[in-house]
């Protein structure tokens, strides 16, 4: 820990207090602070050569990851963050005269980068890099703009759409859009217990601009299945595999859109890609507040039952989803891995 | 009504076949068709009972009576429910989604139901209107409780004169029927009990007498429950009872009477220890019914006869069955699908009725645990009586359904019970009274500035109090839903065990018996 000074201890603890409160809400919200945060950790760091910075951001990574295990996002952030800055100091070596390949093999990388850079080089460097996040707070803030595009070549006229994820707002966005070109029916799911309320808002401003809003039960899923033409999800993370963890309840419906042949499209902005693979799924879920599944003041009854569980999460397996949708186009999940080796480095996957 | 309108009527229909060409008959209506041929009838009948020896003048006499009684009786029914389908309150604007647009909503069926209070007797009245409030529910219960309540019609029952209880008292039983009907749509256990009853009635002879028949058909009835419903349910609880072994676990859906039965019988009877998982779903919440059952069923105290017990029992509290032999795990359904069918050994369900496609009509959710459950090869039981076999073919969860009331989706969200109705007339009532005093209140707004404020909470907590001015906003809530036979391993009657398939089979069987 001795990376940390007490001056970047001082930018982290206020953005890390706020995660383990889950004061930031939405995905979205939390990849920008993470991204501001590292801007910020960048410029404030004293560091000599990238490699230090590199250290040093992982540090942050897992003090990061530590503060709300279960999100990925963060992680994903500081993880686009390193690749940044690896592929700066790839380009930088291209610049410098190449060795033989088998020299640079035998010799290890960093006596040789630190003999490289100067400190001119540095500031140039950190500038570089600030740029470089700068760039990637512009992508996550303009991720439903990306999507929009997508949604004239996936919706046809009078089509049946069902969501069971009223609490993503890309997912909102995007059948916003949808709306100015075609017309539709969307069903929405309530998402009982955890996010009724943001279920019943969400139907009611698609209500607000004249899309056909029907909303369902999240019982009523296999009746109204026969007759959906697509079922649109949000995501909170897509894994490497292709995989995805979206709202409980939502493994339900896909599986189920699944038995009727309906297709599942997936949206979410390319920050929410992880390099990692979901190997252990039990893990993965966030499981929220039992007392909002069985009242507390049913006395009688919670004194007799062995254990109620309140899942907030659903592991949803690759086969259930036909297409993702990102800000960079759509992509089979069969793909995804692609994607993620483009935008990630492997030697980041594990930070510790 | 004499020699005269049968010589009136004579040559009218022998014109008509004179000018037998087919345009000509087409061109008559099916309105003029209908009188020629009620014509046709009275001068038959004026033949026939002037051939008996009545006079002209005493056919007239009764042809009146008739006439004054079918008047009598339009104004009990048919009349009654014209006028209110003209003056009741147009249901605002049917705010269906337009997949459903062909399902009855409460509304209407308020609306179009016979407000005949003074033919209904006030046993049906108070039934109806726990159907509506969702105190009554299940396909057994309703049935049985509608059994009842026949019996205690059947017993106030007096046969008008110049009529025999045979003829009318189906005519009789049809009205309390199409009253049941405005609280919920009858149930197919409802329906089949209901065919069987009037069969009953018909089969009665004339010469019984009143208390007689009545007497008769009231230990038919008890019978009827009996054999039907209460001994059914006993052979499939022993038939189901077998799934059940120590230390298994049992996921069920919802509530049904049968499976409670199921569960008590296992650990009264049985002892076994068991694990139960229960799903439960919002806006019915019937599996905490279930689970309020099972807390409240006791393991019976054996050693209560020597006096030193029976004052100990008075200090120790009876033990519910939920403390150690059933150990109790309480979701919802959108937990499903997380790690918690991993180590589920057999699925119960119960059924509202089986179709003769084999596919089970149940409770809204069912078919989803049902997939669930199929597609990670866990066995999947339901338990229906023979009573609840239709003979009806259905191909998806759209077509016949039934509607609850939206508003119950809305209204306390975070209560986590299930919704408190008041009675339809009530609510239309106080929503007169809120109309009256809009006025008032408005001008107190005017004076009081903190009611706007209340108002946006409001809307914090209720986004959707508002949902029906939405133009293009619709709220489903359905009841049923239609689970494919593929998704059902074996359906357990009190006939037997089948798979699904064998629902007509069944059905054939029952109705020659």
């Amino acid at each position: 820990m001795s990376l940390i000074t007490p001056e970047i201890k001082s930018l982290i603890d206020p953005v890390v207090s706020s995660l383990k409160r889950h004061q930031i809400e939405g995905d979205q919200e939390i990849a920008l602070a993470i991204a501001q945060l590292l801007m910020k950790v960048i410029s404030a760091a004293r560091w000599t050569n990238t490699y230090d910075l590199i250290s040093i951001i992982r540090q942050v990574g897992i003090i990061i990851h530590k503060a709300y295990p279960r999100k990925i996002i963060p992680g994903n952030i500081v993880r686009r963050v390193l690749a940044l800055i690896r592929d700066e100091i790839e380009t930088e070596h291209e610049n410098t005269p190449m060795m033989s390949s088998m020299f640079s093999l035998l010799s290890t990388t960093k006596c040789e980068v630190r003999e490289d850079h100067s400190k001119k080089q540095m500031s140039d460097m950190r500038a570089i890099i600030i740029q470089g996040i700068r760039d990637l707070v512009d992508e996550i803030t303009n991720v439903s703009e990306g999507l929009e595009t997508m949604c004239v070549d996936l919706i046809h006229d009078n089509e049946v759409l069902l969501t069971p994820t009223p609490t993503s707002d890309t997912v909102l966005n995007f059948l916003i859009k949808a709306r100015t070109k075609r017309n539709f029916t969307v069903l929405v799911m309530e998402n009982y217990p955890n996010e009724i309320k943001k279920a019943h808002q969400f139907a009611k401003t698609l209500a607000q601009h004249n899309i056909e809003t029907v909303l369902i039960p999240d019982t009523t899923t296999y009746a109204v299945m026969s007759r959906v033409g697509k079922v649109i999800i949000g995501t909170n993370a897509v894994f490497a595999n292709g995989g995805c963890l979206s709202n409980s309840g939502v493994a339900n419906v896909v599986e189920c859109a699944k038995e009727h042949k309906t297709p599942v499209f997936a949206v979410g902005g390319l920050y929410k890609l992880s390099p990692l693979y979901p190997f252990s799924r039990d893990d993965l879920i966030e499981v929220g507040n039992s007392g909002h599944v069985l009242n507390y003041d049913d006395f009688e009854l919670v004194d007799n039952v062995e254990v109620v569980t309140n899942p907030l999460e659903d592991y949803i397996p690759p086969e259930h989803i036909d297409i993702f949708i990102t800000n960079i186009g759509g992509f089979a999940p069969s793909f995804i891995y692609r994607i993620v080796l483009d935008n990630y480095k492997v030697e980041d996957n594990k930070l510790e | 009504m004499s020699e005269e309108a049968k010589t009136a009527a004579v040559p009218a229909v022998t014109t008509t076949a004179g000018n037998s060409a087919p345009a000509e008959s087409k061109q008559l209506s099916n309105k003029e068709l209908k009188e020629l041929k009620k014509k046709e009838k009275a001068a038959k009948r004026a033949a026939q009972k002037t051939a008996i020896g009545i006079t002209p003048e005493q056919q007239q006499k009764m042809a009146e009576q008739k006439i004054e009684k079918k008047k009598q009786q339009t104004a009990t029914a048919t009349n009654l429910k014209k006028q209110l389908d003209q003056t009741l309150l147009k249901p605002d604007v049917r705010k269906v989604p337009h997949l459903f647009g062909h399902l009855e909503t409460r509304e209407q069926r308020n609306a179009s139901s016979p407000s005949i209070s003074h033919i209904v007797h006030p046993a049906i009245l108070s039934l109806t209107l726990k159907y509506s409030n969702y105190k009554v529910v299940g396909s057994t219960s309703r049935a049985k409780n509608m059994l009842i309540v026949f019996k205690k019609v059947i017993e106030d029952y007096v046969t008008p004169a110049n009529t025999t209880l045979t003829r009318h008292l189906t005519g009789h039983l049809s009205h309390q029927i199409e009253y049941l009907k405005s609280g919920r749509p009858l149930s197919v256990s409802m329906g089949n009990a209901i065919r069987w009853l009037k069969q009953e009635i018909s089969n009665i002879s004339i010469d019984t007498t009143e208390a007689q028949a009545k007497e008769i058909l009231c230990s038919k009835i008890d019978d009827f429950v009996k054999e039907k419903i209460e001994y059914s349910d006993k052979l499939i609880v022993d038939i189901a009872s077998k799934h059940i072994v120590d230390g298994c676990t049992v996921l069920t859906y919802g509530h049904s009477q049968v499976l409670e039965e199921l569960f008590q019988y296992c650990v009264l009877e049985q002892g076994k220890r068991f694990n139960l998982i229960i799903v439960d779903s919002r806006p019915l919440f019937e599996g905490k019914k279930l689970l309020k059952n099972l807390v409240n069923t006791f393991l019976p105290d054996d050693d209560i006869n020597d006096l030193e017990s029976i004052n100990s029992a008075k200090f120790r509290m009876r033990e519910p069955i939920t403390k150690n032999h059933i150990s109790v795990h309480y979701v919802l359904l959108n937990s499903l699908a997380s790690t918690l069918l991993r180590d589920v050994d057999v699925v119960f369900l119960g059924a509202h009725a089986m179709l003769s496609n084999g596919r089970l009509y149940s409770r809204v959710g069912t078919a989803l645990v049902a997939m669930m459950c199929h597609t990670r090869n866990i066995p999947v039981l339901t338990c229906c009586e023979s009573i609840k076999f239709s003979d009806k073919v259905q191909l998806d969860s759209v077509t016949t359904n039934e509607l609850a009331d939206a508003d119950d989706l809305i209204r306390n969200i975070d209560s986590k019970k299930p919704p408190q109705k008041k009675s339809f007339a009530l609510e239309q009532f106080i929503k007169q009274q809120e109309e009256q005093n809009k006025p008032n209140k408005q001008q107190n707004t005017k004076k009081g500035t903190q009611t706007p404020t209340e108002e946006s909470n409001e809307d914090e907590s209720e986004p959707l109090k508002n949902w029906k001015e939405m133009k293009s906003l619709n709220i489903l809530n359905i009841l049923y839903d239609l689970t494919p036979p593929e998704y059902i391993d074996k359906v357990i009657t009190e006939l037997g065990s089948l798979p699904p398939s064998s629902v007509p089979v069944i059905l054939r069987e029952y109705k020659n018996t």
